[in-house]
Protein backbone atom coordinates (compact mmCIF):
# COMPACT_ATOMS: atom_id res chain seq x y z
CA UNK A 1 0.00 0.00 0.00
CA UNK A 2 2.90 2.13 1.12
CA UNK A 3 4.70 2.27 -1.83
CA UNK A 4 2.06 3.28 -4.10
CA UNK A 5 0.95 6.56 -2.37
CA UNK A 6 5.19 6.82 -3.00
CA UNK A 7 4.59 6.76 -6.46
CA UNK A 8 1.48 9.25 -6.38
CA UNK A 9 4.24 11.64 -7.66
CA UNK A 10 1.85 15.07 -6.82
CA UNK A 11 -0.77 14.88 -9.87
CA UNK A 12 -3.16 13.85 -7.29
CA UNK A 13 -5.33 17.37 -8.35
CA UNK A 14 -5.55 16.61 -11.27
CA UNK A 15 -7.26 13.45 -10.87
CA UNK A 16 -9.49 15.28 -8.45
CA UNK A 17 -10.46 17.94 -10.85
CA UNK A 18 -11.18 15.43 -13.30
CA UNK A 19 -13.69 13.51 -10.76
CA UNK A 20 -15.22 17.14 -9.94
CA UNK A 21 -16.03 17.90 -13.49
CA UNK A 22 -17.39 14.21 -14.02
CA UNK A 23 -19.80 14.88 -11.39
CA UNK A 24 -20.94 18.26 -12.37
CA UNK A 25 -21.58 17.12 -16.11
CA UNK A 26 -23.17 14.31 -14.90
CA UNK A 27 -25.35 16.29 -12.84
CA UNK A 28 -26.54 18.64 -15.32
CA UNK A 29 -26.94 16.13 -17.76
CA UNK A 30 -29.40 14.65 -15.07
CA UNK A 31 -31.03 17.30 -14.58
CA UNK A 32 -30.99 18.67 -18.32
CA UNK A 33 -33.24 15.27 -19.10
CA UNK A 34 -35.44 15.58 -16.33
CA UNK A 35 -36.02 19.27 -17.55
CA UNK A 36 -37.09 18.00 -21.05
CA UNK A 37 -39.07 15.32 -20.07
CA UNK A 38 -40.67 17.80 -17.31
CA UNK A 39 -41.20 20.16 -20.12
CA UNK A 40 -40.34 18.74 -23.74
CA UNK A 41 -41.55 21.96 -25.62
CA UNK A 42 -38.48 24.04 -23.75
CA UNK A 43 -35.96 21.13 -24.79
CA UNK A 44 -34.06 23.12 -27.29
CA UNK A 45 -33.49 26.29 -24.64
CA UNK A 46 -32.89 23.23 -22.17
CA UNK A 47 -30.24 21.95 -24.81
CA UNK A 48 -28.48 24.97 -25.12
CA UNK A 49 -28.18 25.83 -21.59
CA UNK A 50 -27.37 22.56 -20.30
CA UNK A 51 -23.96 22.32 -23.09
CA UNK A 52 -23.35 25.80 -21.70
CA UNK A 53 -23.08 24.69 -18.05
CA UNK A 54 -21.91 21.10 -18.90
CA UNK A 55 -18.69 23.12 -20.91
CA UNK A 56 -18.09 25.55 -17.87
CA UNK A 57 -18.14 22.67 -15.62
CA UNK A 58 -15.30 21.18 -18.07
CA UNK A 59 -13.59 24.10 -17.97
CA UNK A 60 -12.14 23.46 -14.32
CA UNK A 61 -9.86 20.30 -15.47
CA UNK A 62 -8.13 22.31 -17.69
CA UNK A 63 -7.05 24.75 -15.06
CA UNK A 64 -5.80 21.92 -12.58
CA UNK A 65 -3.96 20.64 -15.71
CA UNK A 66 -2.03 23.30 -17.02
CA UNK A 67 -2.50 25.83 -14.36
CA UNK A 68 -1.29 24.03 -11.33
CA UNK A 69 2.39 22.69 -11.97
CA UNK B 1 -0.32 29.51 -38.35
CA UNK B 2 -0.25 28.59 -42.15
CA UNK B 3 -3.66 26.39 -40.89
CA UNK B 4 -5.13 29.52 -39.45
CA UNK B 5 -3.87 31.61 -43.03
CA UNK B 6 -5.58 28.40 -44.67
CA UNK B 7 -9.03 28.71 -42.57
CA UNK B 8 -9.25 31.93 -43.48
CA UNK B 9 -8.42 32.37 -46.79
CA UNK B 10 -10.88 29.32 -47.27
CA UNK B 11 -13.45 31.50 -45.75
CA UNK B 12 -12.58 34.01 -47.65
CA UNK B 13 -12.85 32.07 -50.64
CA UNK B 14 -16.24 30.70 -49.69
CA UNK B 15 -17.88 33.98 -48.58
CA UNK B 16 -16.79 34.92 -52.55
CA UNK B 17 -18.07 32.16 -54.09
CA UNK B 18 -21.31 32.35 -52.10
CA UNK B 19 -22.17 35.90 -53.35
CA UNK B 20 -20.86 36.36 -56.65
CA UNK B 21 -24.70 36.63 -58.08
CA UNK B 22 -26.68 37.54 -55.69
CA UNK B 23 -30.05 36.15 -56.74
CA UNK B 24 -33.81 37.36 -54.75
CA UNK B 25 -33.93 33.57 -54.55
CA UNK B 26 -30.90 32.24 -53.06
CA UNK B 27 -29.30 29.00 -54.73
CA UNK B 28 -26.93 26.80 -53.94
CA UNK B 29 -23.99 28.19 -52.40
CA UNK B 30 -25.57 31.42 -51.61
CA UNK B 31 -28.50 29.93 -49.63
CA UNK B 32 -26.12 28.30 -47.44
CA UNK B 33 -24.36 31.21 -47.16
CA UNK B 34 -27.56 32.79 -46.07
CA UNK B 35 -29.08 30.03 -43.37
CA UNK B 36 -25.73 30.05 -41.79
CA UNK B 37 -25.58 33.72 -41.54
CA UNK B 38 -29.32 34.38 -40.70
CA UNK B 39 -29.58 31.65 -38.20
CA UNK B 40 -26.19 33.03 -36.21
CA UNK B 41 -28.27 36.55 -36.54
CA UNK B 42 -31.07 35.00 -34.90
CA UNK B 43 -29.56 33.00 -32.36
CA UNK B 44 -27.30 36.27 -31.08
CA UNK B 45 -30.10 38.76 -31.45
CA UNK B 46 -31.76 36.38 -28.83
CA UNK B 47 -29.27 37.20 -26.40
CA UNK B 48 -28.13 40.62 -27.12
CA UNK B 49 -31.64 42.15 -27.63
CA UNK B 50 -31.97 44.47 -31.00
CA UNK B 51 -29.53 47.14 -31.15
CA UNK B 52 -26.40 45.36 -29.50
CA UNK B 53 -26.76 42.97 -32.24
CA UNK B 54 -26.38 45.24 -34.88
CA UNK B 55 -23.31 46.93 -33.33
CA UNK B 56 -21.61 43.38 -31.99
CA UNK B 57 -22.84 40.66 -35.04
CA UNK B 58 -19.75 40.75 -37.34
CA UNK B 59 -17.26 40.07 -34.49
CA UNK B 60 -19.26 36.86 -33.01
CA UNK B 61 -20.14 35.48 -36.28
CA UNK B 62 -16.72 35.67 -37.43
CA UNK B 63 -15.47 33.75 -33.95
CA UNK B 64 -17.97 31.04 -33.77
CA UNK B 65 -17.59 30.43 -37.95
CA UNK B 66 -13.30 30.86 -37.84
CA UNK B 67 -13.01 28.58 -34.79
CA UNK B 68 -15.42 25.89 -36.14
CA UNK B 69 -13.74 25.53 -39.46
CA UNK B 70 -10.32 25.68 -37.40
CA UNK B 71 -11.31 22.72 -35.38
CA UNK B 72 -12.61 21.01 -37.79
CA UNK B 73 -9.69 21.15 -40.47
CA UNK B 74 -7.34 20.30 -37.47
CA UNK B 75 -9.00 17.00 -38.25
CA UNK B 76 -8.21 16.40 -41.56
CA UNK B 77 -5.92 13.18 -41.76
CA UNK B 78 -2.65 15.33 -43.61
CA UNK B 79 -2.67 17.68 -40.07
CA UNK B 80 -0.11 17.14 -37.66
CA UNK B 81 1.22 14.00 -39.55
CA UNK B 82 3.30 15.35 -41.89
CA UNK B 83 6.59 17.12 -40.94
CA UNK B 84 10.52 16.68 -39.83
CA UNK B 85 11.09 14.84 -36.98
CA UNK B 86 14.43 13.01 -35.81
CA UNK B 87 14.47 9.29 -36.22
CA UNK B 88 15.08 7.25 -32.90
CA UNK B 89 18.19 5.07 -33.07
CA UNK B 90 16.91 2.12 -34.87
CA UNK B 91 15.99 4.76 -37.70
CA UNK B 92 12.24 4.29 -36.70
CA UNK B 93 10.63 8.02 -37.00
CA UNK B 94 8.18 7.53 -33.97
CA UNK B 95 7.61 11.66 -33.04
CA UNK B 96 7.00 13.98 -35.77
CA UNK B 97 8.63 17.21 -34.14
CA UNK B 98 7.79 19.79 -36.73
CA UNK B 99 4.77 19.40 -38.58
CA UNK B 100 4.07 21.56 -41.66
CA UNK B 101 0.47 21.65 -40.54
CA UNK B 102 -0.62 22.19 -36.80
CA UNK B 103 -3.95 22.13 -35.36
CA UNK B 104 -4.90 25.91 -35.26
CA UNK B 105 -6.96 25.89 -31.77
CA UNK B 106 -4.42 23.10 -29.92
CA UNK B 107 -2.00 26.25 -29.52
CA UNK B 108 -2.45 28.40 -26.06
CA UNK B 109 -1.22 31.39 -27.99
CA UNK B 110 -3.82 31.30 -30.65
CA UNK B 111 -6.63 31.21 -28.30
CA UNK B 112 -5.56 33.41 -25.98
CA UNK B 113 -4.84 35.57 -28.88
CA UNK B 114 -8.72 35.63 -29.60
CA UNK B 115 -9.46 35.70 -25.81
CA UNK B 116 -7.64 38.95 -25.11
CA UNK B 117 -8.93 40.86 -28.72
CA UNK B 118 -12.28 40.03 -27.16
CA UNK B 119 -11.57 41.09 -23.81
CA UNK B 120 -10.35 44.51 -25.50
CA UNK B 121 -13.61 44.73 -27.69
CA UNK B 122 -15.18 43.86 -24.28
CA UNK B 123 -14.24 46.66 -22.94
CA UNK B 124 -14.70 49.22 -25.51
CA UNK B 125 -18.17 48.29 -26.05
CA UNK B 126 -18.62 48.50 -22.30
CA UNK B 127 -17.55 51.70 -22.20
CA UNK B 128 -19.36 52.94 -25.02
CA UNK B 129 -22.49 51.74 -23.73
CA UNK B 130 -22.01 52.72 -20.59
CA UNK B 131 -19.68 55.50 -20.11
CA UNK B 132 -16.77 55.28 -17.89
CA UNK B 133 -18.74 56.10 -14.91
CA UNK B 134 -21.54 54.39 -15.47
CA UNK B 135 -18.39 51.55 -16.33
CA UNK B 136 -17.41 51.72 -12.85
CA UNK B 137 -21.04 51.98 -10.95
CA UNK B 138 -22.21 49.05 -12.75
CA UNK B 139 -19.56 46.54 -11.34
CA UNK B 140 -19.75 48.31 -7.66
CA UNK B 141 -22.97 48.92 -7.02
CA UNK B 142 -25.83 46.31 -7.58
CA UNK B 143 -28.59 48.69 -6.61
CA UNK B 144 -30.77 50.78 -4.24
CA UNK B 145 -28.52 51.79 -1.37
CA UNK B 146 -31.18 52.76 1.62
CA UNK B 147 -30.86 55.35 3.83
CA UNK B 148 -27.89 56.36 6.68
CA UNK B 149 -26.45 53.58 7.91
CA UNK B 150 -27.65 50.85 6.21
CA UNK B 151 -26.37 53.34 2.82
CA UNK B 152 -22.61 52.96 4.65
CA UNK B 153 -23.42 48.92 5.02
CA UNK B 154 -24.28 48.22 1.72
CA UNK B 155 -21.58 50.29 -0.08
CA UNK B 156 -19.10 48.47 1.61
CA UNK B 157 -20.63 44.88 0.52
CA UNK B 158 -21.26 46.29 -2.50
CA UNK B 159 -17.70 47.15 -2.48
CA UNK B 160 -16.14 43.73 -2.13
CA UNK B 161 -18.74 42.48 -4.57
CA UNK B 162 -17.16 44.97 -6.60
CA UNK B 163 -13.88 43.76 -6.02
CA UNK B 164 -14.54 39.71 -6.61
CA UNK B 165 -16.21 41.05 -10.26
CA UNK B 166 -13.23 42.29 -11.33
CA UNK B 167 -11.56 39.35 -10.28
CA UNK B 168 -14.07 37.57 -12.34
CA UNK B 169 -14.13 39.62 -15.36
CA UNK B 170 -10.54 39.26 -15.29
CA UNK B 171 -10.16 35.77 -15.36
CA UNK B 172 -12.60 35.26 -18.42
CA UNK B 173 -9.95 35.55 -20.78
CA UNK B 174 -7.67 33.11 -18.83
CA UNK B 175 -11.07 30.58 -18.93
CA UNK B 176 -11.84 31.21 -21.94
CA UNK B 177 -8.47 30.74 -24.29
CA UNK B 178 -7.45 27.69 -21.78
CA UNK B 179 -11.13 25.68 -22.23
CA UNK B 180 -10.40 26.27 -25.86
CA UNK B 181 -6.90 25.15 -25.73
CA UNK B 182 -7.70 22.16 -23.17
CA UNK B 183 -10.88 20.79 -25.31
CA UNK B 184 -8.43 20.79 -28.66
CA UNK B 185 -5.22 19.58 -27.72
CA UNK B 186 -6.85 16.50 -25.27
CA UNK B 187 -8.82 15.60 -28.50
CA UNK B 188 -5.42 15.45 -30.33
CA UNK B 189 -4.09 13.45 -28.10
CA UNK B 190 -6.61 11.24 -27.19
CA UNK B 191 -6.70 10.70 -31.43
CA UNK B 192 -2.59 9.80 -31.08
CA UNK B 193 -2.94 7.88 -28.07
CA UNK B 194 -5.53 5.82 -29.55
CA UNK B 195 -4.09 4.41 -32.43
CA UNK B 196 -0.86 3.40 -30.34
CA UNK B 197 -2.73 1.50 -27.95
CA UNK B 198 -3.82 -1.87 -29.98
CA UNK B 199 -1.44 -1.13 -32.88
CA UNK B 200 -2.88 -4.00 -34.89
CA UNK B 201 -6.37 -2.83 -34.71
CA UNK B 202 -4.63 0.49 -36.62
CA UNK B 203 -7.09 3.17 -37.63
CA UNK B 204 -10.43 1.23 -36.13
CA UNK B 205 -9.96 2.37 -32.52
CA UNK B 206 -9.30 6.34 -33.29
CA UNK B 207 -12.78 5.98 -35.31
CA UNK B 208 -15.17 7.03 -32.85
CA UNK B 209 -12.85 9.40 -31.40
CA UNK B 210 -12.71 11.22 -34.46
CA UNK B 211 -17.01 12.01 -34.66
CA UNK B 212 -16.32 12.73 -30.82
CA UNK B 213 -13.87 15.49 -31.60
CA UNK B 214 -16.47 16.52 -34.73
CA UNK B 215 -18.79 17.55 -32.10
CA UNK B 216 -16.37 18.87 -29.19
CA UNK B 217 -14.73 21.06 -32.22
CA UNK B 218 -18.57 22.64 -32.87
CA UNK B 219 -19.55 22.54 -28.96
CA UNK B 220 -16.65 24.72 -27.89
CA UNK B 221 -16.85 26.73 -30.89
CA UNK B 222 -20.44 27.25 -29.79
CA UNK B 223 -19.76 27.47 -26.04
CA UNK B 224 -16.88 30.44 -26.60
CA UNK B 225 -19.29 32.67 -29.01
CA UNK B 226 -21.95 32.13 -26.13
CA UNK B 227 -19.83 33.16 -23.33
CA UNK B 228 -18.42 36.05 -24.95
CA UNK B 229 -21.74 37.20 -26.03
CA UNK B 230 -23.21 36.95 -22.75
CA UNK B 231 -20.31 38.70 -21.41
CA UNK B 232 -20.82 41.39 -23.52
CA UNK B 233 -24.80 41.26 -23.24
CA UNK B 234 -24.47 41.35 -19.26
CA UNK B 235 -22.48 44.84 -19.44
CA UNK B 236 -24.08 46.53 -22.63
CA UNK B 237 -27.32 44.83 -23.22
CA UNK B 238 -29.88 46.02 -20.43
CA UNK B 239 -28.69 49.70 -20.59
CA UNK B 240 -29.70 50.72 -23.38
CA UNK B 241 -32.51 51.62 -22.73
CA UNK B 242 -32.13 54.18 -20.01
CA UNK B 243 -29.36 56.44 -21.67
CA UNK B 244 -27.65 57.71 -18.42
CA UNK B 245 -30.64 59.64 -16.96
CA UNK B 246 -30.75 58.60 -13.19
CA UNK B 247 -33.34 56.20 -12.29
CA UNK B 248 -35.60 58.30 -10.10
CA UNK B 249 -38.43 55.06 -9.59
CA UNK B 250 -37.36 53.14 -6.62
CA UNK B 251 -37.17 49.26 -7.33
CA UNK B 252 -34.02 48.82 -10.03
CA UNK B 253 -35.07 46.18 -12.56
CA UNK B 254 -31.95 44.11 -13.76
CA UNK B 255 -32.62 42.36 -17.33
CA UNK B 256 -30.72 39.12 -16.72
Amino acid sequence: MLPMFAEMGGLVHVGLAGLGSAIGVGLIGMKAAEATGRNPGAAGAIRNQAIIFAALAEGVVFFAIFLVK
Amino acid sequence: MIITWIVALGLIAFAQMATRNIQMVPSGLQNFAEWLVEGMYDFFTEILGKELVKKTFWFFCTLFIFILFTNWFGLVPGVGTVGWGTPDASGHLHHISQPVLRGGNADLNMTLAMSLTFFLLWTVWSLQALGAGGFLKHIFSGGDNGKGFMALLMMAIFFFVGVIEVISIAFRPVSLSFRLYGNIFAGENILESMMELIPWLGWLLPLPFYFLELLVGLVQALVYALLTSVFTALMCAHHDEGHGESHSHGEHKHAH
